[in-house]
């Protein structure tokens, strides 16, 4: 094995060494986990009694229930992802993650995690939310696809924004202020991608600046991770 | 320098009453409602600029940790929302003589309250770190990401609805539909609005500089 190889097998480890951290951290706390998805089940009961199978005109039903879709998942992962970076400040360990992994290792290792966490949260989501609200899936794969790759960027930009307002006051409040304009973008790009998909056809040209997206939020994440996290 | 910053006032002056006085009304247009362009696209294009400007100096700042560039680029982020505020104002004026409402949802006009939002976090994140130095920081990546996604607002809003904005400037055919003293009183706007906000810039700057020499002195007391 050679010495790039080398350093790349041990990048790959410490990001998921990390992510196990915050797994295990957020299992031992079940408080904090169950918190989110207990938010996301509020949110889908809530918009189910209010809207209902029947309440939306079958024209406006994709349409509707896409956008309500997908601000329940901006608000779940507004309301838990930024809790990768914030906890470590609150419990005093920020100092010596900043010491022994490279600022972008850690939001990489941060990133997986909350992505693992946003994929858990859409897994129970989704399936209650089409269920309560009696909405048919055109293409489930289309979904699928929207789901993954609008989620990764989610996660992206989540992350890199709650190491940004880790050491900030008024934390939750800031989170939601700064990632709102950002994340529209990929939200509206989202919804629209999830109508096609719930209408059955294909959402090629919003999946594109959803990718788009994804990898520009990626690149810009990697290079600035230094100037968010470290002292 | 301070030539310049003399001759901006007359020179200014001349461009308001140009644009009043001198093109005929442009065609096609309410009554007296195309005489806006001198002013709206001039705000927009100063907007745009100062966040250009922004991320220039927030780059320079992570290079150099320079306090003076994150000065600047405060100041160029407080300016341009101050000019992307006062364009979408003129810009709600000509909607409402034009289309019969404040506001249409217009793509342009959607995408350009983004970015007000986009910068207005901005602010809300300096306002929220106590550190004058890890507030720098954490404002230049900001402005950076910022500007690396504001792009996708502009590709994003324009396709979720149709736009009746006016295409004289920004077009498929890439030329400026204008006749003669229109093109002359809009570029002498444009120059004379870019010279307004790179004064204001300075006199931000230097503010600035002296908030944070007194602030010094005071902590070191």
């Amino acid at each position: 094995m050679g010495e790039g190889e080398k350093r790349s097998a041990g990048a790959v480890r410490r990001v998921w060494a990390i992510c196990a951290k915050d797994a295990a951290q957020e299992l031992r706390r079940r408080v904090a986990a169950a918190s989110i998805f207990f938010f996301a089940a509020t949110a889908v009961t809530l918009v189910s009694f209010a809207v209902g199978p029947f309440g939306l005109p079958s024209e406006a039903r994709d349409r509707v229930c896409s956008a309500l879709l997908w601000i329940i998942l901006f608000f779940c992962a507004a309301t838990g992802l930024p809790r990768a970076f914030v906890r470590e400040e609150e419990t005093g360990t920020a100092f010596a993650l900043r010491k022994v992994v490279s600022s972008s290792l850690t939001l990489a290792g941060k990133t997986l995690f909350n992505y693992l966490l946003f994929l858990a949260i859409t897994a129970v989501t989704v399936p209650a939310f089409s269920i309560l609200l009696e909405w048919r899936m055109g293409s489930v794969g289309a979904l699928a696809a929207v789901v993954v790759l609008g989620g990764y960027g989610l996660s992206v930009v989540s992350t890199f924004l709650a190491a940004l307002v880790a050491r900030a006051s008024q934390k939750n409040v800031l989170f939601v202020v700064i990632s709102f304009p950002l994340l529209l973008p990929l939200l509206l790009s989202a919804i629209s991608a999830t109508i096609e998909a719930a209408g059955g056809s294909s959402p090629a040209t919003a999946l594109r600046v959803i990718v788009a997206y994804d990898g520009a939020a990626t690149c810009a994440a990697y290079l600035l991770a230094s100037a968010a996290w470290e002292d | 320098m301070k030539i310049l910053k003399s001759l901006l006032l007359p020179y200014m002056a001349a461009v308001i009453v140009g644009a009043f006085l001198w093109p005929a009304p442009a065609q096609g247009f309410i009554g007296e409602s195309s005489r806006i362009v001198f002013f709206h696209v001039p705000c927009a294009w100063t907007g745009a600029l100062a966040f250009l400007v922004a991320a220039g100096y927030s780059i320079a700042y992570l290079a150099r940790r320079n306090p003076r560039h994150d000065d600047v680029a405060a100041a160029a982020v407080r300016l341009g929302l101050l000019f992307a505020v006062l364009a979408l104002i003129t810009g709600s004026l000509f909607a409402r003589i034009m289309w019969g409402s404040y506001w249409n949802w217009d793509p342009r006009e959607s995408s350009f309250l983004l970015l007000i939002f986009l910068y207005a976090a901005y602010l809300f994140l300096r306002a929220a770190v106590e550190d004058p130095e890890r507030r720098a920081k954490m404002s230049a990546a900001y402005a950076l990401f910022a500007a690396v996604l504001m792009p996708f607002l502009f590709f994003v809003a324009p396709r979720v609805t149709s736009s009746l904005h006016p295409q004289t400037v920004i077009n498929p055919q890439g030329k400026i539909l204008m006749d003669a003293p229109t093109k002359a009183v809009f570029f002498g706007a444009l120059i004379g609005f870019t010279g307004l906000f790179f004064w204001m810039l300075s006199l931000e700057t230097r503010t600035a500089r002296l908030d944070r020499v007194a602030a010094s002195r005071a902590a070191a007391r």
